[in-house]
C-alpha cells in the first residue's frame, strides 16, 4: 500500500481528485478477495462480482468520480464547440447522476454470495474471516473523518452484508463448531459478541417451531453452561497452577516442560492407582479386611524401606490376594479381576502413550525448521511467559550470545581441517566406547550382585533384621550407579564438541538409556529366571525388590538434587566462581522420571499398589525440585526446542521403557508358572490359563456362546492374527507411499514458490523500468498545465482532467501489475489483500467510467457523424500521440494548442474505450463510422493489451 | 460467590465464555486484575457495560507484562485506537489470544501485529531491527544487527521481496512448534 500511495502523492492530480482516495479507502472494507483463492476458485469469482456490485453501490463516490473529468470536459467543450460538437454530453451527465448505470448492488451481492455458500463454507471460512477481520481491524488507522463521512453509508452497508454472510455460515455449523469458530475470530470481543448474538438470533429464526426453538436453545444453553462449569471445576482441581506460572515466569517454557511432564506422570499414576485399588484391592478388603499374617511377624519399621517382613503378607503384593471367587452381593472372581485389570491397565497406558506421542509428534516434528535458524531465533524464540526481571535479562544476554555465535558459526565450520576432524572423531569414538563399556560393566556387576544376594537370602517366612537389611544392598548399588554414571557421561560430553546442542543432548540421552536399559535388563533376567526357582512365593519377592528400588530411587533423587544442584551452586558461588550457578539439566531429570515410571510399570503385576508409592514420590519430588530449582539453579543458557524435547521424552518413555515393561509382564503371564501357595493364580500352570478356564465355564452356559466363539475363532486363532498383520502391513505400505508422494509434492511446491518469487521480481523490475520512463511524461503534462493555468482556468481544468484520467488508468495498471506479482507468489498475505482489492476496484472503476464515456461517444457519433469531426479527432489523436512519445515537441504543442490537446487526449481515451468495447463484443461492427483507426494507434494498442491482460488475469483467478 | 452476580450478568458471562477461551472463573479473575490496576477508575459493576478504558502506562505495569520487551506493542496491538488504551473487553481479548487454548492461526495473526512496529502489514528490516534491539538490549553492533536481520529475511522470505509478509511469517511459525507454548502468558 505504501508504495502506491507514495506514487500517488507525486501527482497533484491525484490530490485534486478525491475520488481516488475513496477508491483507496473503499476497498478496505468491501474486499472479499480470498487470499487463498486457489483453494476455492468459486469464492474468488464471487469476490470479483462483489467488486462490481460495490462500484455500483458507491454512487456518491462514483458520481464525483465521473463529474470531475466530465466537468472539465464541459468547460472545455464550450471553448471548442464548433470543432468538437458534443453538446449532448451534459444531458447525459445529468442522467447518469441519478441512475444511469447503477447495478442493483444488494441483489447481486447476495445472490452471488448465497450461490457460493454451500461449496466453500468449510474450506475457506476461517481464511476469509481472517482476511476480513484483519482488514476491519486495520480499517481506520489513519482515517480522515471527512472521507469517512463520505463513504459511511457504503461502509455500513458493506459491513452489514459481510456480517450477515458470516452469520449465515455460522448458523450452518453445529453449536460446538460455531463457538469454536467465534472464539477463533481475530476480532475484538465487542464484534465477536455482536456476531454471536446475531448467530443466536438467526439460529432461532431458522427453526420452524418457535417453542421447539426456545426449548432447544435452552437445552443447548444448559449444556453449554454445564460444560463451562465442568471446565471451571477442572481448573479448580488443576494442581499447582500458581507454581507452574512462577516456574514458567522465572525459567521459561523449557524448564516448565519438565514439571509438566512430572505432573502428567503423576496423573497417570493416580489413574492407575484408582484402577488397581478399585478393581482388585477394594473387593478383597470388603470380603476379608484383615490380612492373614503369620503370628511371628510384626511391624518393625524397616519395612518402610525394604518392603519385606510385615508388608509381605498385605495386599501390597501379589501374594496377599486370594484366588477365590468372592461371594457377596455379586460373585467376584478374583483371578479374572486381577488378570483383566492388569491387562486393561497396560492396554490403556499403551493407548494413552501412543496417542500423546503421535499427537505431539504431529505438532512438533512435522515440517519443523532447524532450531539454529536466525529467523526462528529472532521471531519465535522469545518466551512471552517469562516475567522475572533477572530471567529476562539473562535471556536477552543468551540470545545475543547465540546470535553472535550463529554469525561466526559458518566461518568456523569451514576452517575444520582433516586432522581436527579426525581428532573429533576419535573423541566421539572414545567416549562412546567408554560410555557403552560403563553401561555393560554396570549390568555385569549387577548380575554378580544378584547372584550374591540370591545366595545370602533364604526362603523363610520371616527374615531377621540383618537379613532384611542386607536386601537393601542391591537397590542401593543400582541407585548409586544411576546417580553417578550419568555424571561421568556429562563429563564426557564436555570434551566432545558437538556442532549443535541438540546432538549433544541426544547423545547424552542415548547413553543414559543404554545404562538404565542394561541395568533393568539384568534385573529382569534375574527376576524371571532365578527367583521363581528359589522362592515359594516368588512374585511377592520380585514385588519387594521393585518396592525397594522405587524407594531407593526416590532417596537418591533427593540426594541427587542436593549434590547435583545445591552443592554445585555452593561451589559455583563461593569456591570456583568459574563454574557458576548450575543450570537445570532437563534431559537428566526427565530420564530419572522415566526410569522411575518404568519401575512402577514393571511392578504393577507383582505389586498392584505400587502406584500409590509412586504418587507419593512424585508429589514430594515436585516440591523438592521446585525448591531446588528456585534456590540453586539458573535458567538453561540455550533454549533448545522444548516442544521437540517433550516429544522425544514421551517417545522414549514409550519405546524402550514401556514396551520393555509390557513384554516383561506379558512374559511372566504367559510363560512363568505362578507360585503354588500364594497369590490369585496359585495352582495354575500359567496366568493366562485363567481365561481358558473362564471360557470353558462360559461354554456350559447357553447365553454366552458368542463369547466362546469369539474366543476360539479370534483370540486363539493364528489365522486371524496372520490376516490382521497382513492388512496392517498393506495399510502401512500404502501410507508410506502416500508420504513419499507428499514429500515430492512439498519439494515441487517449494520450487513453485521460488519460481513465483522470481516472476514477481521480474515483473517488478519491468514496472520500475516503466516508471522510469513515465515520470517524464507526467512532468511534461504538468508543465503545460502550469502555463495554461496562467492563461485560462478552463484549460487548466481540461489539462487536469486529462492527466487525471490518464494517471488513473496508469495508476490502476501499475497496481494491478504489482498485485499480479504479489498474488502469484503462493499464499497471499492476509494483510496485503487490502491493496489487492484496491487495485482491482480501481481498475473496475476505470473500466466502468470508460464504458460510460463510451456510451457518450456513441451518441456523439450518431448525431454528429460528420467526417470533419473524425479528421479532427484523428488529428488530435495524432497530436496526442506525438505528445505522448515525442518529448521535445510535446511541450511546445501542448503549449500552443492546449485546448485542442486536451480534447485530443480525451478523444484518445474515448477511442480506447470504444476499442475496448469492440474487443469485448468480438468486433461486432455496431457503428459503421466507428473510428477504427483508433485501434491502430500504438497507445491504444498498449491500453488494449493491458485490458486484455487484466481480463485474463481476472478469469485466471 | 455472591460477588459474582454483581459484576457480570449470566448472559454477559455466557458471552464471554462463548467468545473467549476463558471460563467464568477466569473472566472474574481477569476483572479483578483489571480492577486492581486502577481501583478508582474501574467499576465493580459491569452489568451495563460501562465505558472505561485504562491507558497503556497502567496496563504495562502488570507483572505479566512488565518485563516483556514487547509490552507496549502487545497492548497497542489489542487496543482499538492503536494508542494502547484498553477497555475491559480488549483486555480480555488480549489474554484470550495469549492463553493456552488459542489456536496457532489466531496467535500468529497477533504476533505478526506485535512485530509489525510501523503497521505497514509487512515485517520489513526496520521492524526486525527494532525487534532485535528489544530482544538483545541493543548490545549488538550495527553490523551484527544488519547481518542478523538480513539472514532472517533471507531465511523466511519465500517470495523474495526482502520483507516478510504475513504468509512468510505464518509459514515460519508453522515450522516452529514452540511458538504455541512461548506465545503464551499465564494469567
Amino acid at each position: 500500500m505504501t508504495s502506491y500511495s507514495n506514487g500517488g502523492f507525486f501527482n497533484p492530480a491525484y490530490h485534486d481528485n478525491e475520488t481516488l482516495e475513496i477508491d483507496k479507502r473503499y476497498p478496505r472494507k468491501n474486499n472479499h478477495t480470498n487470499p487463498y483463492a486457489r483453494e476455492a476458485p468459486s469464492w474468488q469469482g464471487s469476490g470479483a462480482e462483489t467488486h462490481n456490485g460495490s462500484v455500483g453501490r458507491t454512487t456518491g463516490g462514483d458520481d464525483s468520480l465521473a463529474r470531475m473529468p466530465w466537468g472539465g470536459w464541459e468547460e472545455e467543450s464550450q471553448r471548442g464547440r464548433e470543432s468538437i460538437p458534443m453538446g449532448l454530453i451534459s444531458t447525459r451527465h445529468h442522467d447518469r447522476n441519478h441512475s444511469a448505470f447503477q447495478i442493483n448492488p444488494d441483489s447481486q451481492y447476495d445472490r452471488s454470495r448465497i450461490g457460493q455458500l454451500p461449496s466453500s463454507i468449510s474450506a475457506n471460512m476461517t481464511m476469509r474471516w481472517r482476511g476480513m477481520t484483519m482488514r476491519s481491524m486495520s480499517m481506520f488507522p489513519d482515517a480522515d473523518p471527512a472521507r469517512l463521512a463520505f463513504t459511511e453509508d457504503a461502509i455500513r452497508n458493506e459491513m452489514e452484508n459481510e456480517e450477515q454472510n458470516q452469520v449465515k455460515e455460522l448458523v450452518a455449523l453445529s453449536t460446538r463448531d460455531r463457538i469454536h469458530a467465534i472464539r477463533s475470530l481475530p476480532t475484538s470481543f465487542a464484534e465477536k459478541k455482536h456476531i454471536r448474538s446475531q448467530v443466536l438470533k438467526s439460529a432461532k429464526k431458522s427453526r420452524k417451531n418457535a417453542h421447539l426453538a426456545d426449548f432447544s436453545e435452552n437445552v443447548s444453553l444448559f449444556f453449554r453452561r454445564c460444560g463451562y462449569s465442568v471446565r471451571s471445576a477442572r481448573q479448580t482441581l488443576q494442581l499447582w497452577h500458581g507454581i507452574m506460572k512462577e516456574i514458567g515466569g522465572k525459567f521459561g517454557t523449557s524448564v516448565l516442560s519438565y514439571f509438566v511432564f512430572l505432573k502428567w506422570l503423576l496423573m497417570f499414576n493416580i489413574f492407575s492407582f484408582l484402577v488397581n485399588f478399585g478393581f482388585i484391592t477394594i473387593p478383597l478388603l470388603v470380603y476379608d479386611p484383615t490380612p492373614n499374617i503369620p503370628p511371628n511377624v510384626s511391624f518393625r519399621g524397616l519395612e518402610l524401606l525394604t518392603g519385606a517382613g510385615y508388608f509381605r503378607y498385605t495386599v501390597m503384593y501379589y501374594g496377599g490376594y486370594s484366588n477365590k471367587i468372592l461371594v457377596g452381593l455379586v460373585d467376584y472372581n478374583m483371578q479374572l479381576a486381577y488378570f483383566f485389570t492388569i491387562t486393561l491397565y497396560m492396554v490403556l497406558c499403551g493407548v494413552a502413550l501412543l496417542y500423546s506421542m503421535a499427537s505431539s509428534f504431529q505438532t512438533n516434528y512435522v515440517l519443523a525448521a532447524p532450531a539454529s535458524s536466525g529467523a526462528w531465533q529472532l521471531l519465535c524464540s522469545w518466551d512471552f511467559s517469562v516475567t522475572n526481571e533477572r530471567a529476562v535479562r539473562q535471556r536477552k544476554n543468551n540470545l545475543r550470545v547465540q546470535l553472535q555465535e550463529s554469525l561466526s558459526e559458518k566461518a568456523q565450520r569451514e576452517r575444520l581441517t582433516l586432522s581436527v576432524k579426525l581428532k573429533q572423531f576419535g573423541v566421539y569414538l572414545g567416549s562412546w566406547l567408554l560410555s557403552t563399556g560403563l553401561a555393560v560393566g554396570c549390568g555385569a556387576s549387577i548380575f554378580y550382585l544378584c547372584q550374591y544376594e540370591e545366595q545370602r537370602t533364604t526362603d523363610a517366612p520371616s527374615w531377621t533384621l540383618l537379613q532384611e537389611a542386607e536386601t537393601l544392598l542391591l537397590p542401593f548399588v543400582v541407585s548409586l550407579m544411576n546417580l553417578v554414571i550419568p555424571l561421568f557421561y556429562s563429563l564426557f560430553n564436555k570434551f566432545e564438541l558437538y556442532s549443535s546442542q541438540r546432538k549433544q543432548v541426544y547423545a547424552l540421552v542415548v547413553r543414559n538409556v543404554l545404562l538404565r536399559g542394561s541395568i533393568l535388563g539384568v534385573l529382569c533376567y534375574y527376576w524371571m529366571n532365578v527367583v521363581p526357582e528359589k522362592f515359594s512365593c516368588w512374585e511377592s519377592v520380585v514385588g519387594q525388590s521393585l518396592y525397594r528400588l522405587v524407594i531407593f530411587d526416590f532417596l537418591f533423587l533427593m540426594l541427587g538434587s542436593f549434590f547435583g544442584e545445591f552443592l554445585s551452586k555452593v561451589l559455583g558461588t563461593t569456591l570456583l566462581p568459574r563454574l557458576g550457578v548450575p543450570e537445570f539439566d532437563i534431559a537428566r531429570n526427565v530420564l530419572e522420571l522415566i526410569y522411575a515410571q518404568t519401575l512402577a510399570w514393571i511392578g504393577i503385576y507383582f505389586s498392584p499398589l505400587l502406584p500409590a508409592i509412586q504418587i507419593l514420590k512424585f508429589f514430594i519430588l515436585f516440591y523438592l525440585k521446585k525448591v531446588s530449582l528456585t534456590h540453586n539453579c539458573q535458567p538453561p543458557r540455550r533454549t533448545g526446542r522444548a516442544a521437540q524435547m517433550q516429544t522425544t521424552f514421551i517417545a522414549l518413555l514409550f519405546f524402550p521403557f514401556f514396551v520393555g515393561a509390557v513384554s516383561m509382564v506379558a512374559f511372566t503371564a504367559w510363560r512363568l508358572t505362578p507360585s503354588k501357595h500364594c497369590g490369585p493364580f496359585r495352582g495354575l500352570s500359567n496366568t493366562f490359563i485363567v481365561v481358558e478356564v473362564w471360557i470353558a465355564e462360559l461354554a456350559a452356559k447357553p447365553g454366552s456362546v458368542w463369547v466362546v466363539w469369539i474366543y476360539q475363532h479370534v483370540i486363539e486363532s493364528e489365522l486371524f492374527y496372520f490376516m490382521l498383520v497382513l492388512i496392517v502391513l498393506v495399510v502401512i505400505y500404502m501410507f508410506w507411499q502416500v508420504i513419499q508422494g507428499r514429500k515430492q509434492l512439498i519439494v515441487l511446491l517449494k520450487q513453485q514458490i521460488v519460481n513465483e518469487g522470481k516472476d514477481k521480481a521480474f515483473l517488478l523490475e519491468k514496472l520500475q523500468n516503466l516508471q522510469k520512463s513515465r515520470p517524464n511524461k507526467i512532468l511534461k503534462q504538468k508543465t503545460p498545465k502550469k502555463h495554461t493555468k496562467q492563461r485560462s482556468g478552463n484549460v487548466s481544468a481540461g489539462g487536469q482532467s486529462t492527466s487525471n484520467a490518464m494517471l488513473q488508468a496508469l495508476f490502476a495498471r501499475q497496481q494491478l501489475e504489482d498485485e499480479e506479482g504479489r498474488r502469484g507468489n503462493g499464499g497471499v498475505p492476509v494483510p496485503s489483500d487490502i491493496s489487492t482489492s484496491s487495485a482491482l476496484v480501481q481498475a473496475m472503476m476505470a473500466r466502468q467510467r470508460a464504458e460510460d464515456q463510451e456510451e457518450d461517444t456513441h451518441m456523439s457519433d450518431t448525431d454528429f457523424s460528420s467526417p470533419s469531426a473524425f479528421t479532427q479527432a484523428s488529428q488530435a489523436r495524432q497530436r496526442a500521440e506525438v505528445e505522448a512519445w515525442d518529448e521535445h515537441n510535446g511541450a511546445a504543442d501542448y503549449h500552443e494548442n492546449a485546448a485542442n490537446t486536451s480534447s485530443a487526449v480525451m478523444l484518445v481515451m474515448q477511442a480506447r474505450q470504444r476499442a475496448e468495447d469492440e474487443d469485448r463484443t468480438q468486433w461486432v461492427p455496431a457503428h459503421p463510422q466507428n473510428p477504427v483507426p483508433a485501434g491502430s494507434s500504438a497507445l491504444i494498442q498498449a491500453m488494449l493489451a493491458r485490458q486484455q491482460a487484466q481480463n485474463e488475469f481476472d478469469d485466471g483467478y | 460467590m455472591g460477588n459474582k452476580q454483581t459484576i457480570f450478568t449470566d448472559e454477559q458471562l455466557d458471552a464471554y465464555q462463548d467468545c473467549t477461551f476463558f471460563t467464568r472463573k477466569e473472566i472474574l479473575r481477569l476483572h479483578a486484575r483489571y480492577h486492581e490496576l486502577a481501583p478508582h477508575l474501574v467499576p465493580m459493576d459491569y452489568t451495563n457495560d460501562p465505558e472505561c478504558k485504562l491507558p497503556l502506562a497502567l496496563i504495562v505495569n502488570m507483572p505479566e507484562l512488565n518485563e516483556n520487551p514487547f509490552r507496549s506493542r502487545i497492548v497497542e496491538s489489542f487496543s482499538e485506537d492503536g494508542m494502547g488504551n484498553l477497555s475491559f473487553n480488549e483486555f480480555v481479548d488480549m489474554f484470550s489470544v495469549l492463553s493456552e487454548m488459542a489456536p496457532r492461526e489466531l496467535k500468529a495473526i497477533y504476533a505478526f501485529k506485535i512485530y509489525d512496529f510501523n503497521v505497514d502489514n509487512y515485517l520489513c528490516k526496520e521492524d526486525l531491527e527494532k525487534t532485535l534491539n528489544k530482544l538483545t538490549k541493543e548490545e549488538l553492533t550495527p553490523e551484527e544487527v544488519e547481518l542478523v536481520c538480513e539472514k532472517t529475511i533471507e531465511e523466511a522470505d519465500l517470495d523474495g521481496d526482502h520483507k516478510l509478509s504475513f504468509a512468510d511469517f505464518e509459514n515460519m511459525i508453522s515450522r516452529a512448534p514452540d511458538f504455541l507454548s512461548t506465545f503464551h502468558i499465564r494469567i
